[in-house]
This record gives C-alpha cells, sequence and structure tokens, in this order.
C-alpha cells in the first residue's frame, strides 16, 4: 500500500499486493482451527444469545468452587466440597456444555458445508479432526479442570501454613488432573463422535443427552440383572459414562463407594478405549472421499 | 491470443477414470491445459464438479493421474493446496460470522500467520467490494454479496490458481456482470490463474481464454477459445435482398452455400473457402445478379459453434440453452 502526501491529506492505494510472508505449517493450521472452532463454541463475536448457556454454565461451576473456598476462609476446619463430590456434582454439567459445545464445533461446520472449503486448504482430514478434538478437550477442561485445580488452589493458599499445605496436598493435584483430564476428553470424545455424524445441531444435542441418560438407566438395568453374578455385575458401569467416571473418581480418591468397585486401572483402561473408539470412527468417517 | 502453448501446462491429466458405483463420471480424461484462464464447460452431469474435485485432492480417482501446476494431485495434495484456492458451487459460509473473520480464518487455514491473515482478509475483502460490510455478519447479505465473500476465500491466501465453480449461480444481470468483471480483474490484473465450471457459455466466453468441454464424463473438446484468422477458412456471406438469385449463380460457379448456424431463416450463408477462386466467383455472383454484397468474413467459431459441434446431440436446443442462459 503507498501513500501519496499533500497538504490536503493523503491518498491511499490499496492495489492488490501478492503476499510473500511466511506460510506456516500443519501444526499452525491445526490450532487455527481449534482456536475458531473454540470461540465460536464459546459464542466469541457471535450475537450474545449465543454466550448465554455457555456462561450460565461455566456459572454453575464456579459458584460452588467459590462457596467452598469462602466458607473456607471463616470456617478453616470445615469442608464443604471434597474433591470426590466435586467431581460427581461437576458431571452433569460437564456432560450438557459437551452436549452443547460438540455440535457447535461438529455439526456446524457439516451444515454450513464447510467441510469442502477446509479439505480444499493445507490442512488434512486427519488434522481436521485432531484440531476439533484439541478445541473439545481444551475447552471441556476449562470446566472440569480449571476449577477443581482453583478449589486446590484455595484449599492451600488458606490454610494457616499455606506452603507446606499446599506442598502436602501435592498428590491431590496429581489426582486432580488425572480426573479432570480423563473426564475431558472421554465426554469429549463421545461429544463429537456423535455430533460427527449430523448437521443438525438440536439433533446432535438431543442424542447426546438422551445417550447419556439411556446408557445410565441401561447400565443400572445389567447390573439389577446380574446381580447373582458380581464378577459380571461389576462391568455394567462401562455402559455409563456417569458411573464409570465415578468409579475412576471413587477409586483415585479413595471412596470406592462413589462407583462401582471395578479396579481404578479398568475404568481408565475403558476411558482410554471409549476416546480411542470414538477417534477412530471419527477418522474414518473424516477420510471418506467421494 | 493470450494464452501461450509454450508456458507450463496448469492442468495435466492422463486416462483419468472416476466411477460412482456403475456410474462412470470421469470416463479416460487426458488433458493438457496450457496457463490460461480455463473454461470447463459442459452440460450438468458431465463431469465438471468430480474433475475440479479430484484437480483440488478432495476426491480420488478410481484410475489414471492428474497434475496441477506441476504437482500431483493426490500425492502432492497438501503442497498444491497451499497454491490453490477453490470457490465451491453450494452456499458454504457459516450465518454467524463476519465476513472478515471468516476470510480471515480462512487464510489462517492456509498458513499465514494472524496478523497476516486479519490485513490479507481486509485488503481482499475490499478488493471484491465489502471493504464496508466486511464486519457485518454473513446471514445478512445478499446472494451476491455471498458470492463476493466466497471468491474472496479462495483468493486471500495469493494462490496462483483458482478454482471457481459455478460463481455466477444465483446472481442477478447486474451480479453476473459484476462477478465476471471481477474474476476477470482476478485473472488480468492480480495474475492468478482461473479455472471457471460454468454451463453458461457467455461466462466462459466472457472470461477464459481457454475452453476444456466435457460432456458424459469425455473430453469432447479442449483448446484455445480465441483463434487467430484462417486464410482457409469458410466465408461468411450475406447479401441485401432476395438471396436466391445470387444463391443460384454460385451454384452454377461450382459453389455450394449452406445457412449459417441452426437458424434457418438466417439471412446468412456460409461458403467453403477453396482460396482466390472462391472469392473470385463471390463477387462475379453478386455482380451478375446485382446482389449488394454486405458481409464477406472468415467465419470464426464462436464458443456456441464450438459447444455445438462437440457436445452433440446432447446439445439439442443449445442457442435456446444460451438465451435463456444469458440473464
Amino acid at each position: 500500500m503507498s501513500a501519496a502526501s499533500s497538504q490536503y491529506g493523503e491518498i491511499f492505494d490499496r492495489g492488490y499486493d501478492h503476499y510473500d510472508g511466511p506460510r506456516l505449517g500443519q501444526a499452525h493450521a491445526i490450532w487455527a482451527l481449534a482456536r475458531y472452532s473454540m470461540a465460536r463454541s464459546l459464542g466469541m463475536r457471535r450475537p450474545w444469545t449465543a454466550k448465554i448457556i455457555p456462561m450460565l454454565l461455566y456459572g454453575a461451576v464456579a459458584i460452588p468452587v467459590l462457596i467452598s473456598i469462602g466458607i473456607r476462609a471463616f470456617f478453616p476446619a470445615f469442608e464443604f466440597l471434597a474433591y470426590p463430590e466435586f467431581f460427581g456434582a461437576i458431571f452433569l454439567l460437564v456432560g450438557i456444555f459437551v452436549a452443547l459445545i460438540a455440535p457447535e464445533m461438529m455439526s456446524s461446520d457439516r451444515h454450513d458445508r464447510l467441510l469442502p472449503l477446509y479439505f480444499s486448504r493445507p490442512i488434512g482430514r486427519g488434522s481436521y479432526v485432531v484440531a476439533k478434538l484439541l478445541a473439545t478437550g481444551l475447552l471441556t477442561l476449562s470446566m472440569s479442570l480449571l476449577p477443581a485445580v482453583v478449589l486446590w488452589l484455595g484449599n492451600g493458599l488458606l490454610a494457616q501454613e499455606p506452603l507446606p499445605a499446599l506442598r502436602s496436598s501435592l498428590p491431590d493435584l496429581g489426582r486432580i488432573v488425572v480426573a479432570g483430564t480423563a473426564i475431558a476428553f472421554y465426554l469429549g470424545a463421545i461429544g463429537l463422535a456423535i455430533a460427527s455424524f449430523t448437521g443438525r445441531k438440536s439433533v446432535a444435542v438431543g442424542v447426546i443427552i438422551l445417550g447419556f441418560v439411556l446408557s445410565e438407566s441401561l447400565s443400572i438395568a445389567i447390573l439389577e440383572a446380574f446381580r447373582d453374578q458380581p464378577d459380571l455385575a461389576r462391568w455394567s458401569v462401562v455402559i455409563s459414562p456417569s458411573r464409570t467416571i465415578a468409579t475412576l473418581v471413587g477409586q483415585l480418591f479413595g471412596e470406592p463407594d462413589l462407583g462401582g468397585d471395578l479396579p481404578f486401572n479398568a475404568a481408565l483402561g475403558v476411558m482410554a478405549a471409549v476416546i480411542t473408539i470414538c477417534c477412530a470412527v471419527m477418522f474414518a468417517w473424516y477420510q471418506r472421499r467421494d | 491470443m493470450r494464452s501461450e502453448p509454450a508456458l507450463p501446462l496448469s492442468i495435466e491429466t492422463a486416462g483419468l477414470v472416476k466411477r460412482y458405483g456403475s456410474v462412470v463420471a470421469l470416463d479416460r480424461v487426458d488433458l493438457a491445459v496450457p496457463r490460461a484462464a480455463i473454461g470447463l464447460l459442459g452440460p450438468n452431469g458431465a463431469g465438471k464438479s468430480t474433475l475440479l474435485k479430484i484437480l483440488l485432492g478432495l476426491s480420488r480417482p478410481n484410475g489414471g493421474s492428474a497434475r496441477v501446476l506441476g504437482r500431483d494431485a493426490v500425492t502432492d495434495g497438501r503442497e498444491l493446496r497451499m497454491r490453490v484456492g477453490y470457490m465451491p458451487e453450494t452456499d458454504t459460509l457459516p450465518d454467524n460470522a463476519t465476513a472478515a473473520d471468516f476470510v480471515s480464518h480462512m487464510a489462517e487455514m492456509s498458513g499465514l500467520p494472524h496478523r497476516a491473515a486479519r490485513q490479507r482478509a481486509a485488503d481482499v475483502l475490499y478488493q471484491v467490494g465489502l471493504d464496508e460490510e466486511r464486519y457485518r455478519l454473513v446471514k445478512g447479505f445478499s446472494t451476491g454479496m455471498k458470492q463476493r465473500v466466497k471468491l474472496a476465500q479462495a483468493i486471500v491466501h495469493d494462490p496462483e490458481l483458482v478454482f471457481l465453480d459455478e460463481p455466477t449461480n444465483g446472481l442477478d444481470p447486474l451480479g453476473r456482470e459484476e462477478m465476471l468483471d471481477l474474476i476477470g480483474r482476478i485473472n488480468r490484473q492480480l495474475g492468478i490463474l482461473v479455472v471457471l465450471s460454468s454451463h453458461i457459455l457467455d461466462d466462459v466466453e466472457q472470461v477464459c481464454d481457454y475452453v476444456v468441454v466435457l460432456d458424459g464424463g469425455q473430453v469432447v473438446a479442449s483448446q484455445p477459445l480465441h483463434v487467430p484468422d484462417d486464410d482457409t477458412a469458410d466465408l461468411h456471406v450475406r447479401v441485401d435482398g432476395d438471396p436466391g438469385p445470387f444463391l443460384k449463380n454460385l451454384e452454377g460457379l461450382g459453389l455450394i452455400a449452406r445457412p449459417a448456424g441452426i437458424e434457418f431463416t438466417s439471412d446468412e450463408f456460409v461458403i467453403a473457402n477453396d482460396g482466390e477462386r472462391t472469392l473470385d466467383a463471390i463477387r462475379d455472383a453478386a455482380a451478375m445478379t446485382g446482389s449488394p454484397l454486405r458481409l464477406l468474413r472468415p467465419a470464426k467459431r464462436s464458443l456456441e459453434d464450438l459447444y455445438i459441434d462437440s457436445v452433440g446431440a446432447g446439445a439439442n436446443g443449445a442457442r435456446d440453452k444460451r438465451r435463456t442462459s444469458k440473464r
């Protein structure tokens, strides 16, 4: 762009210039897509109506954490919200959050027919799925992990001796990170896999929520049906995401009564297997060409 | 003629085959297209969109090879897609995004850093005439404005070649003229090669230097659109008044005249050119019958003629089609 100065001002020639700057690689494209998808899912640069539900859900997760920290500040001996209870309490909110953002991530692109545009760019089909997984995982982590970390920090900093308290509760932080990350990617992968099959957001939201509810009922029915065969019945938890998460959190924080009696490794293995299957389905689905 | 056969090829295919079940969409397509503004022409279902998808690496061929700008469309797809742009036929814009956000995002998807992408998006939207509207949501745009956004995202990363699939779809006559003018500028002023897929002859004729005609999945013509005048080309003749005596006299001189085009009511006739002897005979026939000679010129094959000759029976009523295509 060139400018010609005169006593009256400047006239800019906005002629077309060829681009000779850097062209970045796949990682940049993946991050660009993930960032754009996250912003759109949270309603950024969109009408205010698109921001309401995500903000309400963030508020719903933050309020108990803030209340717990507040109570801790005034009554140090009283523990209002333990970590296992926190994860049990937020499962529903994280589930709704995933049901909300996963269709925004996947179904919107199908609905707006953006896939041919994306795939005519250097980003590959596999990279597209990776970007969406990254975006969903990061957003869900902000619901499942971030508030728990804030709770941990609050508990530590409000102790009589903050630094030793934080140091001694580092194992709790490790458990929080494991639980929060597992929940984020487990629920995120399930939500994305379902949403990738339809271009209609309302259908995807309905199927995801219905799937979570029905899986819970089915899991309980199987548990009842095999009550006289405890070795089989204990595996009924794997059908239900909520019971699988409860089992993982219970085993992780030493409160096995929270979920089923599957060992921690088995619960984590089931979640890893579900994440792998969902990713494989999405990769296969998006590799389909005409 | 603007196309230079000696320049490197923009599109090269050899024995390209694409099947959808039992339907053969592309049947051994061989192309060697020079760097030019290329028109991809053919009736609906001729295989134009399928060819574009293969050239972009969006679809895999069942056989044969395809190269664009010297790169294999199947094996070098990623590298190729950094150098080409694509404007699809369908409505492919997110309603709840502003034009600036979306075009900038697509620039980043092509590898441009964030700041450069924002700047390029603003510049390109200005070039396509959406400077003032770039911060408005796309859902409030007219069809013509949406087409311009689609064009902007196709060229925002400064590609060497841009594929345009039916870019004038849904536009009113004024919008269509503006879009064609814009495409012409992209090619001539910005130096971006254009592949324009269309079923509208006028669109291709207005913008392109080279035409590829597909019919039934096969290439039926691939040639420059504007051929130089040829001394041996047939001659077009028109006389004032009743042409009967003139034509009879020509016949007596051994020349057969046939009506030009397929409209037998035309007062223009075509005569096979046999050199100087033919010109002398026409002059003599006109003089002997007293018929004022109003037109005598070498026949130029229009795109319409080429299309009719190439597509043949499939183009029945091509002139009617052209008329209805003129919006």
